[in-house]
Formats: C-alpha cells, structure tokens, sequence
C-alpha cells in the first residue's frame, strides 16, 4: 500500500535527513546564538581546545622527527641523534595520548551536559505553550525536536568537534610542515589535492542525495512493513498473504535499489582518491630525487614527504563526511531554536493574582474561534454558581468542548471573559488556575508508572495517605488494592494494562486528589468495560458532590442528573434551565429527550 | 535445555542462517575476495617501490631507475584503484542483498504464520527481528570480503617484513596484535553502554511523548513541573550513559595512533641502528614505517568484526527462530472444494479448543446454522464467543471434533478457497494507508469502481466517503486521512461484502458506530446479510436483533437459545449482558479530531 509522502516523523531518521540544508544566513544566526547558549562553558571549551591543539601537534612532529632522526643521525652516522630523536619521539606519543585522553573526556562533558540542558530547557519550553499549539503540531514532529533533534547533534558532540578540529589542525599543520621542510617540494605534492577536494565534494553531494533516497525508501519500507505485521490478521482473512508479500517485495527491492546506488557512488569515488594517493607517492620520489640530485633537500626530507602524503589526504576526506553531520546538527539547532522563539499564547500575567478558593464561574458575552478560523462560540453567557452542577449538550461541533476549554482556560476568548469568584481567568496565577478548576478529559490517560504515582498527579506534594483517602472518597481503593502488587501496579507494563473504566477510575481520584473547586467532566462516548461501568459511575458521583461542576455530557441520563442544563447550538446558548423546566418549554431538549425515551421503550419490549 | 546451551545453539543456528543467506551470493564473495587481495598486494608493493626507489635510485643519484619506479608505482596505482572499486562493490552488492533477501524471507514466513504465533509475538518484537536484527546481520556480512582481504594483507606484510629483517619486523609487529585486542575489548565494552544509552533515549522520549500526547492532563492538573522532573531524571541518565561511553572512548581512541607510534619509534631507533651497522637500508625503512601504517585499519576492523560477530549470530539465531516455527495452520495436501452451490450451511460437531496451554474455552461445542440463515451469539467476557468466529476461517484449529462449511471439514478445503468465501468484520477495524477504494477492494483489487461503491453503498459507507476530500481515492489509514470509528467499520464491512462471502461473520462490528446512525447500518446490514449466512457477535440489542436465532454461550456451552424477545423474557443472563451494552442514542457524540 501506498504510505504518506513526507517525513516519517516519528521515525530516528525522520527530521535529519529530509530537511533543505540552511542558507549561510541561517547558519550564522544559528552559529551566533549556539556560542552565546556556550557562555557557561566557554573556559571549559578554551581548554579542550589547547587539550587538542597539543594533542595534534604531537601527532604532526611524528614525521618530523623520523625525518630528522635519519638526516641528522643515520646519514652522518650519528647514533647518539639517532637516539635523541627516537626517545622524542616516544616521548610525543605519550604526550599525545594522554592529551587525547584528556580532550575526549573534557569535550564529551562539555557536549553531553549541554545537551541534557538544551533537553530540559525545550521540554520546559514546550510545555509552557498553549494548547493551539498541540492541536496544531503532531505529536510525532514535538517529539522529534527533543529526541532526533537533539540526537543529530550528539554525534557532532561524540567525536565530530573533536575530529573536525583536529582534522582541520592535521591539514594545516601538515601543509606548514612541509612548507618549512622543502616549499619545492611541498608545492607539488600539493596537486594531488585538488583532484581530491574536488572529488569529495561530488561525493558529499551525490551520497547525499542518494541517502535520502534511502531514507525515504526504508520509511516507505518500514511501513509496509509495520502494516504486513499489525494488518497480518486482516490479510490472512482475505487470502491475501501472497499478494501482500508481493507488495513488499516491492518496496523491499526500491530499499535495495536504492542502496545499490549509493554503492555505486563509493565505487566511482574511492578509487580516484587512492589513485591520487598513488600520485602523491610517484610525484614525491620521482620530483624528490630530483631535487635530491640537484642538491635542493636530503633523502630524509623524501622520506617524511611519504609519511606527510596521509596527514593530508585524510583530513580532506574526512571534512567531507563530517560536513554532513555538521549540516544536520545545524538544521536541527534551528528547529529547535524556532521553537524555544515560539511564545507561549496563554501566559501568566505579571501581577496575577490567586483566584479566591471557592466562587461562581461567569461566562460573560464570550466568543471565541480556533485559530483565524471563524467564531464556533457567539457571545455566550452563564452562570454556575459555587456547588452547582451544570451539563452542556448539544449536537455534534455545537461548540460543547470548546466552552469547556475556555472555562479552563487551555484557551482565551476572543472576546468577553470568563471569571471565577469574580476574578477574570486572564488576571490569575497559572497555578491557583490550575488548583481550583480542574478538567477531567474524556479517556482516563495514563503516564508511565505506577497506579499511585499517576493519582499524584492531581496534586505531586500529596503524602501515600492523603492518595489513599482520595481513592478511598471515590469508593475504588479496595478495588486496586486487590492487584498483586497493589497501588504500586505499573500502569504501563504489558500484562497489568487496566481496563478502559480502570483508567478512568484513576482519573477521577486523580481529579479527587487535586480536590478543585470546579470540576470540568468531559463524559466519555464509548462504551466502558460492564465490571467497571458502575464504579465509575459511583466514582463520578463521590467526586462531584459538594463542588460546582460542567459536564460536558454525551449521555441525557447524565444531564437529567444535573442541576441545570445548558443546550448549545452551533456557537449559541439555545436554552437553560432544570430538566423539568425545559421540558416544559418543548424546545431541543424536549425533542431529544423525547427520541431518547423513545429509544429505551423499544429495547425494553 | 538450559538457557545457555540454548543460546550457544541459536547462534550457531545464526552463523549457518547467515551462510546460507550469503551462498548464493558466492560469485561475488569470491570476486571480492578476489579484488580485495589485488588490491593489497598493490598497496603492499607500492611502498616497496618507493623504498627501492630511494635506495637503487636517489641514493645513488640514477634518473634512470627513479623514473622507472615513478611509472611502476603509477601503473601499480591503476590496478590499486581498480580493486578496491570492485572490492567495495562487491562488498555492498553482497550485503544489500543478503539483507534485502533475508528480510523477504522473514516476511513471507511471517505473513503466513498462523494467528496462534501473533497472538503471542508483539508487532514491535517482530518489527525489530526484520529491521535491527538484520541489520546487525548486515555488520558481519558487509565486512566479509574485506576481512578475507585484511588477513591476507596481514599474512603479506608479516612476511615482507619478515624477509627484510625479523628482529626488526617483531619488535615493529609487537606492538600491533595489541591494537587488534584493545579494538575487540573497546567494541565489547562499549556495546552493552550503547544499548543502554539507546535505552535511556527511548525512555526520555516515552517521557516526551506521554507528556505531549497528554498534554490535556499535564496543563489540567497543572503537572508542567512534575513533568519537568521526569524529563530531568532521564535527560540525567542518559548524560551519565553518554559520559561513561566518552571515557571509554578516551581510553581507547588514543591507542589507536600511540600504538602504531611505538612501532614507529621502535622502526626509527632499532632499524636505524641496524641502519648504522650497514644491515638495512634507509629505504627499508620508509617501507615497514608505510606498512605500520597500512596495518593500523585491518587491525581495528578484525577486532571490531570479532566484537560484532557474537552480536551478529545472536540476531541471525533470534531471526532463525521465527524461521524455525512452523504454520500451524496449513493447507491440506488434497484440498476438497466446497459445493459450488452450497448456501453456507455451518455445523460446529463437539467442537473442543482452548488457546495455548489455558482451559479449553469450547468444549463439546454443537452448533447448527442453516444456509442464509443469521445467528447472534451473545455472552458475557470469555464466554468464547469470539473464539466461535474464529474457527471458522481457521484462525485456529479445533482440538478435537469438527467445523463444516456446507458438508466440508474446513480443514479440507484449501485455506485460500475457505477464506475467500467467509467475509469477515473485525473489531478492531484495521484499515491499511492506501485509498478508500483499494481498502474496499482489499480481498478483489481488480474490482471496478462501481462494484467498490456498490460494497460501500450497502455497508452505509458511500454517504460519508463522498463527502472526503479525494472521494474514493482519499488515503485513509495510519498515515492518511483519519475516520472515526464507525466510518472505520463501515469501511470494513464495505470490505468483506465486495467479495461476496456466502458466510459473512460481524465480530462485534457495530461496537463503535455512533448510536445515533446505528440504525442507518442496521438497514444496510439488513441487505447485506440477505441470502447469507450470518454470524453475528455482539453487545447492542439494536444489531443483535438483526439475527434470526440468538445463542447464549456461557463458558462455552449454549445455555439458552430463541428469538431475540424470547431470550428477553426468559432469561436473566440475557438481560443482564444486554444492560450493560446500553448506551443512550438521544445524544451525540463529540467529533474526533480529523486532519487532512
């Protein structure tokens, strides 16, 4: 079958590869802000940086060092040189390895710990934002940014920075060498580089293209994959498993294909840079003796020419690979700095105020609309008053929810205001906001963990007793007693899943925790398991008692039970008042509860 | 078997999967090995002409012979060129094929696996075997003709060196051997704290992602902070992971030049002394100082592939263990066909079965339904109602007696034949990411559009498919279009009507249509299950009066059966299961989120 174009989002490879690289303006702003993000590590990365200077000078004066040790000793036959040289050289490589060993450490900390706090500070960015955002963005793409994202870099911090910089050092390094040893000779050996620059950099570009060809293709691959094996019951009902592995077969061999091509790309490039390592060696002994003849440079100037020729050729190769995860970690830092810019929509204002403990909600003359969308509520106004129960109904996109989002202020109306206890939402303090009025969604959700660890959730400071006596107010704490291992079930491990009801159970005494001043329900459509239909039913009724509360309600059997009940139609209050009243009134609700009573006598026949 | 012995006997199962995997890949295998040691002998001869270069040419100051070297090495460097371009070639070609086949392998065998099997496997289990396994399989494979080619490139310049000098060559060697053991120890090492880095990643991103996908819950309790703990917690774990990698990095990296520097050094001081005592030549020098080098990427690759192998052969084994499981459900060797012009009588003969090792949920189970006839089998949880379903199209076998479609054991019936003429409606619909009509047509894809709308127009599906942005040709599925879940399953049963079933089966297909267009599918299941025999399986009294006959299965036994009014009045059972499936259709219900 056919998947979605695109990233596969949730998949590790999914914002590395498929993302244009940034324009040289980009890269600098990127640059500039990472470097100002650097401040508390700069003494760290000023010494990492002479950790690996020295670190390469050392490797450098290898060749040196040979080259001296036979012109100054061997040729004029003097062994005491000869050994000078030697033990130097020794000494160098020990000094190297410590110095590697020192820089390796030191860069990975400087790396690694600004990662975790680069992790932290876009969590906490993330979820300051208001809730238009997450019903914008999908889940998979937020997700990327804290772990692809920030992954992309972790290779650069690993070994890339180190290598890149040493690289650049060796190149360097190696060119002075050679200069201040024979400039004759060092210009043409030189000639070999360009071929090689040249050459990989058409291979940086054509393997780049090629791998997000491979990339895309494994998604493509990955997912008919996925849908083969979630789908195999599907499949084998129809007869289709011949077909259906034909299809695969399909997008199996395009993987293959397309991986045939990125071989061939290596095929075409390697040999030109050995050949051209070749080239060196022959220009280097045939010009060499030349020059040897003509008196110009010694034979061991010849000599640590050949051991130079590698210092050269790797770092060319090697900036050329490592320019690719210098691309995608810029890409990435972008993203997520573009997200760290996003500014959060419902923020606290300085002054808030805490919203006093208990008081009526107004709804007062408000409209609101998603987005640049157009207006779903049109100047709505109620009243519920502390302790009452209030149930909104209504048809499908009548704007049920979308009330009780500003109620809670996951929005801000466009117009008009909502207030508690006659303070305006907009004035109060995010936190006693969300202490006093509390939104219970429609699926119990639970967080990794235990069954107890997710009813604190309600309220983290709560002590194990005070967790008790809230499932014990809903009447459940005898129910999740009897698990083996009790409240200290691990909610998502495979085999104590809880049923749907039982997640909705935790919910509540999640909400009974937090123990609001107004309740916000919004009822669940489905249908729950029969074992736990009641409890939750007994639940909701301990959890709503003595405090206000909007449900959003899905059931006419829950809306009779309100106090009073709230119709909207398309974006307006169509009618409010108790049951009996409205009733009375032979207006929508009547109709509806009509059909519905209607409904129950034909089951009951 | 112990499981140890059992682990040991998995891999070498491994290792003979991985042969057999690259076997018919020998041409190549031998064409790498091949190129691979033309290419080292180029690269071994190249310094040794340079070295006689030095000595036979610029030493004694003889143009002649130094351009006879410079064209010798040049044309040495084409045949260099020429191997390693087939050397690599050869080596992806072997391995990209191995893997590509092997991955075809596993999923043919997967797509045939019985039901049993996936009831017990995890799709991201099996997931892992065609994907990470195999790609740790691919670790070895590619490295194959490579590694041939490192021990011949060993073996070659052991000896040159040998000939030249063999105090000098050991005390240059001495050194080496300690290269290839500190690359297997660093890449065994370092393996498990990968894996558990890659744990720790996984962890913080389950953090990320319960905290977005619950972002309703977080910002309703106001739990940003607790949140925020979590994520530091595991963005922690994984600094202290990715810090332990580091330093065994920094342990080990270094090595890597100072090794090969003792060499050097040794090559410089002892060589040059033996320079010093007219035993070597200068240029002999230059050639085992080239060789040293040349060894180092060998070295570090063989240890790296001894590190891997161990690794490799346990993915192999764990993927040659689903290879391993047979189809429990298979075709009979004479298939009968069924009577062509049956009606779909159905007959359960004490029919026995239990899942895997549990209590027997069917046991002397007897069921009689005629040819177009429509049963609803009622029970609570467990009851095995499902189960009945499902032996139906062998999902799964009976233990002992026997299930007939119209007079045919359906084990005798050729598996393709059986399925095609059973229709089935899942729960849990599963839509594939392909377009509405391609969904429709799944078991005929040659169908014509107008039979596709036919099948959706009586399944109640064409009212909304219309209304789409594509019509019949909107992808729907994972990464398309999301329906809610009554579209969902009047998409499937649109699907397993387009094949015209003579037995059609309703796994409690109506669970999740909105109540309030419950019974604008009732008129269409109504006319679909016409001339046809029905099962229907099912909580809502509004489809389980659809059926003619309603069973009442009880720990696998019928304990009642009747019309749909006579269960109601005369047994409790029956109205008590039937309560708990009521749910209000006066209201309605809140629209999911789609997107386009």
């Amino acid at each position: 079958m056919r998947p979605a174009k695109g990233g596969t989002v949730s998949a590790p490879w999914g914002s590395i590869f498929l993302d244009e690289a940034l324009s040289r303006d980009e890269a600098e702003r990127v640059l500039k802000r990472l470097w100002r993000m650097l401040r508390p590590w700069r003494l760290r990365i000023f010494i990492s940086a002479l950790l690996i200077v020295g670190q390469t000078a050392c490797v450098l004066a290898g060749p040196a060092l040979v080259g001296h040790g036979i012109d100054d000793g061997l040729k004029v036959n003097n062994p005491d040189k000869l050994n000078l040289y030697a033990s130097l050289y020794l000494g160098v490589a020990v000094f190297a390895l410590v110095m590697g060993r020192l820089s390796i450490r030191a860069v990975a900390r400087i790396g690694e710990t600004f990662l975790r706090e680069l992790r932290v500070r876009v969590f906490r960015h993330l979820l300051s934002l208001g809730m238009e955002f997450f019903e914008r963005e999908k889940t998979g793409r937020l997700v990327a940014r804290l772990t692809s994202d920030v992954e992309a870099m972790q290779e650069l911090v690993q070994t890339g920075l180190t290598m890149f910089i040493q690289n650049i050092l060796v190149f360097v390094g190696a060119l002075i060498a050679i200069f201040l040893t024979s400039w004759q000779l060092a210009l043409f050996t030189l000639v070999v580089v360009p071929p090689v620059y040249v050459a990989s950099r058409w291979f940086r570009r054509a393997s780049n293209r090629a791998y997000l060809d491979v990339r895309e293709r494994i998604g493509t691959n990955l997912a008919t994959l996925q849908e083969g094996l979630a789908g195999v019951r599907v499949v084998q009902a129809f007869g289709r498993e011949r077909a259906f592995t034909r299809r695969f077969n399909e997008t199996n061999e395009a993987q293959y294909d397309a991986n045939i091509k990125t071989a061939r790309i290596a095929t075409r490039y390697f040999p030109v840079v050995e050949y051209s390592g070749v080239l060196g060696i022959a220009i280097i002994i045939g010009v060499g003796g030349w020059l040897v003849d003509a008196g110009t440079i010694k034979i061991g100037v010849v000599l640590s020419f050949v051991l130079y020729l590698n210092s050269l050729f790797e770092p060319v190769q090697q900036l050329s690979q490592l320019y690719n995860t210098l691309q995608s970690a810029g890409a990435a830092l972008h993203k997520l700095f573009d997200l760290l810019d996003t500014k959060p929509s419902i923020a606290e204002r300085s002054g808030a105020i805490d919203l006093p403990p208990v008081g009526a909600l107004e709804v007062d003359e408000v409209s609101f609309g998603y987005a640049h969308g157009p207006d779903v509520l049109h100047s709505v106004s109620l009243t519920v008053a502390a302790g009452e129960r209030i149930a909104l109904v209504g048809p499908t996109g009548a704007g049920k929810s979308t009330l009780a989002k500003l109620v809670t202020r996951f929005y801000d109306p466009r117009s008009g205001v909502v207030r508690f206890g006659g303070t305006d939402l907009r004035d109060a303090t995010i936190q006693s906001l969300r202490e006093r009025i509390v939104v219970v969604p429609q699926e119990g959700y639970l967080f990794a963990g235990t069954i107890r660890e997710n009813v604190r959730v309600g309220r983290p400071e709560a002590t194990d007793a005070e967790v008790d006596a809230a499932l014990e107010a809903l009447g459940v704490r005898e129910r999740f007693s009897l698990l083996p291992e009790g409240l200290e079930t691990e909610v998502r491990e495979r085999g104590s899943r809880l049923s749907a009801g039982e997640r909705q159970l935790v919910s509540l005494a999640r909400a009974a925790l937090a123990d609001p001043a107004l309740l916000v329900l919004d009822e669940a459509t489905s249908n729950l398991d029969p074992g736990t239909e009641q409890a939750v039913e007994r639940a909701l009724e301990a959890l709503t008692a003595q405090r206000s509360v909007v449900v959003v309600a899905h059931r006419l059997s829950t809306a009779a039970r309100a106090d009073r009940i709230a119709v909207i139609d398309h974006g307006n209050l169509a009618e409010v008042g108790t049951h009996d009243e409205l009733l009375r009134q032979e207006g929508r609700y009547a109709s509806l509860w009509a059909s519905w009573t209607a409904a129950q006598s034909v089951r009951a026949s | 078997m112990s499981d140890q012995a059992r682990e040991a006997q998995l891999r070498r199962a491994g290792w003979r999967l991985m042969a057999s995997t690259v076997r018919p890949q020998r041409t190549w295998v031998i064409l790498g090995v091949g190129a691979g040691a033309v290419w080292t002998s180029a690269k071994i001869v190249i310094p040794a002409f340079a070295g006689a270069a030095i000595d036979d040419g610029i030493t004694p100051g003889d143009g002649g012979v130094i351009l006879k070297y410079v064209v010798l090495i040049l044309l040495v460097g084409l045949v260099q060129a020429g191997g390693t371009a087939l050397r690599r070639y050869s080596a992806f070609r072997i391995s990209y094929r191995a893997e590509t086949d092997l991955r075809q392998r596993l999923f043919a065998h997967l797509q045939r696996l019985h039901f049993a099997f996936h009831d017990q496997a995890q799709t991201g289990q099996l997931m892992a075997r065609a994907n990470s396994d195999i790609q740790q399989v691919n670790q070895v494979v590619i490295m194959l003709p490579l590694t041939i080619s490192n021990i011949i490139i060993l073996l070659g310049t052991v000896a040159v060196m040998m000939l030249k000098s063999v105090a000098l060559a050991l005390l240059a060697l001495g050194t080496l051997p300690l290269l290839g053991y500190f690359a297997t120890r660093f890449s065994h090492r370092i393996a498990p704290v990968s894996l558990a880095l890659q744990q720790e990643l996984g962890d913080l991103s389950g953090v990320v992602e319960e905290s977005v996908a619950g972002v309703r819950v977080v910002k309703g309790f106001g739990a940003e902070r607790r949140q925020e703990a979590r994520l530091t917690i595991e963005a922690d774990s994984v600094l202290d992971r990715a810090l332990v990698a580091a330093k065994m990095r920094s342990n080990f990296l270094p090595l890597v030049d100072f090794l090969p520097a003792i060499a050097l050094v040794a090559i410089l001081w002892y060589g040059g002394h033996l320079v010093l005592d007219n035993k070597l030549q200068i240029g002999d020098l230059l050639q085992f100082n080239a060789y040293i080098l040349m060894l180092i990427w060998p070295l570090r690759l063989t240890g790296m592939l001894v590190a891997q192998s161990a690794r490799s052969a346990a993915a192999a084994g764990r993927i040659f263990e689903i290879l391993e499981t047979d189809t429990a459900v298979v075709d009979p060797p004479h298939p009968k066909p069924l009577p062509p012009t049956g009606h779909g009588e159905l007959r359960f003969e004490s029919v026995r079965f239990g899942y895997s090792s549990g209590k027997p949920v069917l046991d002397g189970f007897d069921l009689t339904v005629q040819g177009g006839e429509a049963v609803a089998i009622v029970g609570s949880t467990g009851s095995g109602k499902t189960t009945v379903a499902r032996l139906l199209p062998r999902f799964y076998d009976v233990t002992d007696g026997r299930v007939l479609v119209d007079g045919v054991d359906v084990r005798e019936v050729a598996l393709h034949d059986l399925r095609r003429s059973i229709g089935i409606v899942f729960e849990d619909t599963f839509l594939f990411s392909d377009t509405v009509s391609a969904n429709i047509a799944f078991a005929v894809p040659d169908a014509p559009l107008e039979a596709v709308r036919a099948a959706a127009r009586l399944a109640g599906a064409d009212e909304f498919v219309v209304d789409l942005p594509d019509k019949y040709d909107t992808v729907i599925g994972e990464q398309g279009y999301s329906l809610s879940g009554g579209q969902r399953q009047r998409i499937a049963i649109a699907r397993a009507v387009l094949a015209d079933p003579r037995v059609l089966i309703l796994d409690d297909a109506t669970s999740s249509v909105d109540p309030t267009k419950e019974h604008e599918i009732r008129a269409a299941l109504q006319q679909v299950m016409q001339d046809r025999t029905t099962l229907i399986i099912a909580h809502r009294a509004a489809t389980i009066a659809l059926a003619d006959r309603v069973v009442l299965l009880d720990a696998g036994h019928i304990v009642a059966e009747g019309t749909h009014h006579e269960l109601l009045e005369n047994s409790e059972m029956y109205r008590q299961i039937l309560a708990q499936g009521t749910t209000d259709p006066g209201a309605s219900t809140e629209p999911e989120r789609t997107r386009p």
